[in-house]
């Protein structure tokens, strides 16, 4: 395993606050809301994971081999929505583990078209980087099932365009500012709080 | 289509702007190398940003000093060769003379006069980068086919006709391990943003000579800003997050103003109409 205060960016005599700091900031950049459906959103946890773990060997070296692990660490983060028909969830496997050719084949062949199934061909369309049909078929699955939050969900972040997501200290864009774009879903910060 | 990716240097540091502009003769000396006289013309910021994204993360920035090819009686730094630059520079002449065979299809005879000179220019240069990178040049030739026949059926769909040019751009890395994943998405979403630029920018044009358009097939004649502008920054957006997953050492810095800054002015200077004014301006100049 790697140098836990290399993972962090920070040196060996930093400060209990700056190792926090250092890894809040990281832990926002590499937040599973930021990789939503992303096809890279593993890639993300497996970093997520790394720091968690790094952050967690420091507090337990600082605090004297306390072995509680740390309250403010990032646990997993699993959604998982259930599908009623059973070739919807072959599809939403198939999504998961990146086979797009053969979910996109299982889905049309199921004949009738719901809001799941619009849901599910935008899933696959974004995973493509097919955005403009992505955006097309939530869209409709809103339309067809306006009260569903995880089509709703899917719509909204789409619908954001530049202005959610994470950007390093910086380069947020201009006039809008980071902490209140953020204020609105501060409890889902890791420490459930407001991000900076 | 080329020249949309640029960095926006009022922002720029001046260790990253020196990083750049030794990136930017660096690729120029490499191309005059490799290549003859004729090749560093056709060099432009989007190689540029292609050396610095292919850039191995762990290499220093340390740049020698070579002769200026625009001016031989100067010496300015530039980055030394590296494979990197050698890969960027070879992709660098095969992507102009596929466009330069593009314009000369769709020009006709009179207007696809130039790029018929400059593309025989260009012929033995290209011959030698086909050669040394068989694998772009044959995925460059179909994906610009591709798009030829998407482009030919009218194709309603913008999706579709960008994937065809993104992909194209997304052949430019090696697709292997964690960092070609991440390199090929971000390359991936840039040829989409670049593609969809184009056309938003060439829709007037296109609307008058008649020929086709993307956006204007999608969204009919007068085209439909808040959406297409939407579905570039989800591009973008794609784009941060893959550039937030990668290593690239010290040229992270100048990559992160590019894709967060340059490309979002660049998007609202097409979408405004002030990008005609703004693409003839060199960014080495502070007048922008």
């Amino acid at each position: 395993m790697r140098d836990p205060y290399s993972v962090l960016g920070v040196s060996q005599n930093a400060s209990d606050d700056e190792v926090k700091k250092a890894y809040r900031e990281l832990a926002r950049k590499y937040h599973p809301d930021n990789y939503q459906n992303n096809p890279l959103a593993d890639l993300a946890e497996e970093k997520m994971k790394e720091i968690n773990e790094a952050y967690d060997t420091i507090t337990k070296q600082r605090s004297g081999g306390y072995s509680g692990g740390s309250g403010g660490s990032y646990g997993g983060y699993q959604q998982s929505y259930a599908s009623a028909n059973p070739a919807y969830a072959r599809v939403r496997n198939l999504i998961n583990a990146g086979d797009l050719n053969q979910a996109e084949q299982v889905l049309y062949e199921v004949g009738q078209k719901d809001g799941e199934w619009y849901f599910l061909s935008g899933s696959i369309a974004y995973r493509k980087g097919w955005l403009d049909e992505a955006m097309q078929n939530y869209a409709r699955a809103v339309q067809l099932e306006p009260n569903n939050m995880e089509y709703r969900q899917a719509l909204n972040l789409m619908q954001r365009g530049s202005a959610g997501g994470y950007r390093p200290a910086g380069y947020s864009s201009a006039g809008c500012d980071p902490c209140t774009a953020y204020l609105c879903c501060s409890c889902l910060t890791p420490w459930g709080g407001p991000c900076c | 289509m080329f020249g949309y990716v640029r960095p926006f240097r009022p922002e720029l540091k001046c260790k990253d702007f020196d990083l750049y502009k030794a990136t930017y003769c660096g690729l120029c000396r490499c191309l005059r190398r490799r290549y003859g006289l004729i090749a560093p013309m056709f060099l432009n910021f989007d190689f540029t940003f292609l050396a610095l994204l292919l850039w191995e993360p762990e290499e220093a920035f340390i740049p020698c000093r070579g002769r200026c090819h625009g001016n031989p009686l100067r010496k300015i730094p530039m980055c030394p060769d590296s494979p990197a630059l050698e890969l960027a520079a070879d992709e660098s002449v095969v992507l102009s003379w596929w466009k330069l065979r593009d314009s000369v299809r769709d020009d006709g005879f009179f207007g696809g006069l130039p790029a018929r000179v400059l593309s025989a220019a260009l012929g033995p240069a290209y011959r030698k980068a086909a050669r040394r990178r068989p694998d772009f040049d044959r995925a460059a030739r179909t994906c610009l086919e591709e798009l030829a026949a998407l482009e030919r059926e009218n194709c309603p769909s913008l999706d579709r006709t960008a994937d065809a040019f993104a992909r194209l751009l997304q052949g430019a890395a090696p697709r292997e391990g964690e960092r070609g994943r991440v390199l090929s998405q971000l390359l991936y979403h840039l040829g989409r943003w670049i593609y969809l630029a184009d056309a938003r920018d060439d829709l007037e044009e296109d609307k008058l000579s008649g020929r086709y358009n993307p956006v204007a097939a999608r969204f009919g004649q007068s085209g439909d800003d808040p959406v297409l502008r939407l579905t570039m920054d989800n591009s973008l957006e794609l784009m941060g997050s893959a550039l937030q997953l990668g290593e690239f050492g010290c040229r992270k810095p100048i990559l992160e103003n590019i894709v967060y800054l340059g490309l979002p002015a660049v998007e609202k200077a097409v979408f405004d109409g002030s990008w005609n004014e703004i693409k003839k301006q060199k960014i080495w100049r502070n007048d922008t």
